[in-house]
């Protein structure tokens, strides 16, 4: 522990100059602030604009609503789409046949930015929750597959041969060699499917938007209501790594049960 | 760095030049180097001005367009110092940005929106009173003056956000949810208003009852103070400009339809009869009391917008409106008065 | 499986996927309104390649979405690369910095396109600076991740092999971070380029982002189609030659 304070006190001291640079930017002075309200807000405003954000909500519904209803909708795209991406690439990765068929596929919808084609999901998904984990779902399975896919490939042929003249059956190779060896890939894939997923948070919430802390910050920044945008950014951000880390303790957790 | 005897040259170089074009050019006929011009691709008479060149000829300056979406970017830009004059900001947006301080001047209207937009209901499901409206979907992009009418109407008929679900959402999809009568009822404009009527919608009409309330909309054109303090013989051609486009609407509307279908990238009918709907007030109408008022007096449209921005406050999508008199500072018809002769 | 037969596969797999399309439209399973079947697309990607969008070309649109993506990027790449490696140098370094980099990192870009129009102007600065924001925490972690990814047992072995801290930099901690950096640059070009539509979401007047949303306020989705398949094509394009690249400059990828 005594050594991890050396770096922290670095951190400290980056974090104050961030904090009074921003305050001197944006304290009152003979002329005004430095830097306009309307652009960088400062500290009392944000902090005013986060009471009143807890307190009265945002259009009707209260923040916890509000924060309830975007994490629902990540959790759930992400954990779906995570899934069955990673089955696809495990499938993709076990058997050319089905490589060959699904991949231009998941190659092409990985790129494809959601904003694209939202209006065909609205068409062909309606404007409920239903539509909004379907983009996120579309969003998380690309990048799942790919890497789960990665990682059979990775799988050393020379294990899976000992295995094999070891009498082991397909089973007991995939679990014992192919899986744990395409763990480590396959987490890579999660937290990097969930960081898009996050990102395409917004474009989910932009489908008929009432609820959301993506669609709030929207809004919010249709009359350069520069707090609440702040505020959201903000909570979002924090949301954001929170979810990482969770992933990663997951990861710890799957990683010992798989017996590495 | 360079040498102190390099600095004296280019210093002394720089400052004949000044000086030589502080003689020569008298700074009131000041002619801007670029006019930059945020619009709104949309079937307007704007649209024959820009097409035909007449913003150039009479503001005699090169343009830079700045395509927009909603009156939040023209706003934003203006705001960022990108933009010089805004054509079609809503007047949600204007009294918004008047009171947030945004550095622009309101110089003249578009259009009053009138029915232009207007609820359309699905005829499925059966909306015949306000109370008919408690437990449907409404959809209208948030932000816009469809957004600033609907609020209007679920107040006046004291509704709530609790009886109504409103929805934001930005007109195709609106179109695409209306095909799955996945809503109910829409606050928009045209072109996606049009295919909602042609869908099995039907126009539930409000505006007259939401004028008289208060509720007036209506299309405005801003220009940055600054730019209008420098450059007014400019800010005089763009309005003069738009008048002529107006001329043209009111006595040849279907070559006016015709030039507009082109630059909008819709039909010739299309365009004629998105036009119709909107009352377009000429620019000798606007200097009235009615509206914007003669110069250094003031109109019945500064109560519009410190009404607006009142309204927007219960909303909490601005945090605070100003007094009134901001609002009667914030219009400058100078060069309207200039423009229409 | 043979290389040949799996292109076989692939290629079939794409002409089925063609095939129902056209079923679903010539139907119609969907209306016309909203999935154009390939003819109506065809013909619109004809006639935008003689008369153009709205003014632009399909060649300036693809260009400017192009030219923003790869600027973005390019930009992450000289100011995220170098400043990831000096953080999985220095430890300080890392606690100075590293908190901001990973905050950065989930922030969905859509957020804050209206504060960068607001600081940046509505020309091309706001649109590259989003991409480079989205770019660059991820570069800048690839590369310090990469570093502290070295083997300390290669270090040691320069150290007692009397070399000299920017020799190790060069020839060891480089090459052994290369791997990972440029990962790092495939998930960061990835990323860009799924945000440059968001960019051209406002205040934009070219860009097949720009075409996608013009189209939409008209309901032309015969044009929106078109931009998807444009945009996934470009996606796609970008992805292999960044792979072709990476697997030849980094040739010692997996020789461990």
């Amino acid at each position: 522990m005594r050594r991890l304070r050396g770096p922290w006190t670095w951190t400290a001291l980056s974090l104050a100059v961030l904090i009074a640079g921003w305050v001197a930017l944006t304290a009152a002075g003979p002329n005004g602030p430095i830097v306009q309200d309307l652009f960088l807000p400062g500290p009392g405003e944000l902090w005013s604009g986060f009471l009143d954000l807890m307190t009265d909500g945002y259009k009707g519904r209260s923040m916890l609503d509000h924060i309830g209803f975007s994490l629902e909708r990540v959790l759930v795209g992400f954990g779906t789409g995570a899934v069955v991406g990673t089955l696809l690439g495990l499938a993709m990765g076990y058997a050319p046949t089905i490589d060959a068929l699904a991949g231009p596929f998941v190659e092409f919808l990985r790129p494809l930015p959601q904003l694209a084609y939202l209006v065909l999901l609205i068409v062909w998904f309606g404007i409920g929750e239903e539509s909004k984990i379907i983009l996120l779902f579309l969003a998380a399975l690309p990048v799942s597959a790919v890497a789960a896919r990665a990682g059979v490939r990775g799988v050393s042929l020379q294990r899976v041969q000992v295995a094999r003249t070891l009498g082991a059956s397909e089973w007991q190779i995939f679990r014992h060699v192919v899986f744990p060896s395409a763990l480590d890939e396959i987490f890579i894939g999660a937290r990097l499917a969930i960081g898009i997923v996050y990102g395409t948070l917004i474009a989910a919430e932009i489908i008929a938007g009432s609820t959301g802390l993506g669609w709030m910050i929207l809004d919010a920044g249709r009359f350069l209501r520069s707090d609440y945008v702040f505020v959201g950014i903000f909570l979002i951000g924090l949301m954001g790594i929170a979810l990482d880390r969770l992933l990663v303790a997951i990861e710890a957790r799957v990683v010992h049960w798989a017996g590495r | 760095m360079t040498g102190l005897h390099q600095l004296d040259r280019r210093g002394f170089i720089l400052a004949a030049g000044a000086g030589a074009l502080a003689l020569g050019r008298p700074a009131r006929a000041a002619v801007p180097d670029v006019i930059n011009i945020a619009f709104f691709v949309e079937t307007k008479p704007t649209m024959i001005a820009k097409g035909n060149g007449w913003f150039q000829d009479e503001a005699k300056a090169k343009l830079n367009w700045t395509e927009v979406g909603s009156g939040a970017e023209i706003n934003t830009a203006i705001a960022a110092g990108s933009v010089d004059i805004g054509i079609g900001i809503g007047s949600s947006p204007t009294a918004a940005g008047l009171s947030q301080g945004i550095p622009y001047k309101l110089i003249g209207m578009l259009d009053n929106i009138g029915p232009a937009e207007e609820m359309t209901v699905r005829k499925a499901a059966n909306i015949k009173s306000p109370a008919d409206f408690k437990g449907k979907k409404v959809a209208t992009p948030f932000g816009s003056t469809s957004h600033f009418r609907l609020l209007g109407f679920l107040q006046t008929n004291h509704l709530t956000q609790a009886d109504v679900t409103v929805l934001d959402m930005r007109p195709d999809a609106i179109v695409a949810a209306w095909s799955r009568g996945d809503i109910d009822a829409a606050y928009v404009w045209s072109p996606a208003k049009s295919k909602l009527l042609a869908a099995g919608g039907a126009v539930y009409e409000t505006y007259k009852e939401l004028d008289a309330a208060g509720y007036v909309i209506a299309d405005l054109i801003v220009a940055r103070t600054a730019f209008l303090q420098q450059y007014p013989a400019a800010v005089t051609g763009i309005l003069s400009a738009y008048g002529r486009a107006l001329d043209l609407w009111k006595t040849q509307p279907a070559e006016a339809a015709k030039i507009v279908g082109q630059q909008a990238g819709v039909s010739a009918q299309v365009a004629q009869s998105d036009m119709e709907e909107y009352d377009f007030v000429p620019l000798k109408t606007q200097l009235s009391d009615q509206w914007l008022g003669e110069p250094g007096k003031g109109g019945k449209f500064d109560e519009v917008l410190k009404r607006t921005a009142d309204f927007l406050v219960e909303q909490k999508s601005i945090r605070s409106a100003p007094g009134p008199d901001v609002f009667v500072k914030g219009t400058d018809t100078s060069a309207l008065a200039r423009a229409a002769g | 499986m043979t290389g040949p037969s799996q292109r076989v596969l692939r290629a079939g797999a794409v002409l089925a996927a063609l095939a129902l399309w056209y079923v679903v439209s010539a139907v119609p399973l969907v209306s016309a309104d909203f999935l154009p079947g390939p003819g109506a697309v065809l013909a619109t990607l004809v006639d935008i390649l003689e008369h153009g969008y709205r003014g632009t070309t399909l060649a300036q649109d693809t260009f400017a979405t192009l030219g923003r993506c790869l600027a973005g990027f390019a930009l992450a790449i000289v100011t995220g690369v170098p400043l990831g490696l000096l953080m999985g140098l220095s430890r300080r370094v890392e606690a100075a910095s590293n908190y901001i980099v990973q905050f950065m990192r989930p922030l969905p870009p859509l957020s804050y396109l209206i504060l960068l129009i607001l600081w940046l102007g509505t020309g091309n600065s706001s649109k590259v600076a989003l991409l480079y924001l989205t770019a660059f925490p991820i570069v800048t972690s690839a590369a310090m991740a990469g570093v502290r990814g070295v083997k300390r047992q290669r270090i040691e072995a320069a150290l007692s092999l009397g070399a000299g801290r920017a020799q190790i930099l060069r020839y060891v901690v480089l090459p052994s971070a290369l791997p990972t950096i440029f990962t790092g640059l495939r998930i960061a070009l990835a990323a860009a380029f799924s945000t440059v539509v968001a960019a051209e979401l406002m205040a934009a007047s070219n860009g097949l982002g720009w075409m996608v949303f013009s189209a939409s306020q008209f309901l032309r989705n015969d044009v929106i189609v078109l931009g998807i398949l444009v945009l996934g094509a470009l996606g796609m394009l970008l992805n292999w030659a960044l792979v072709a690249l990476d697997l030849r400059v980094v040739h010692w990828r997996g020789l461990d």
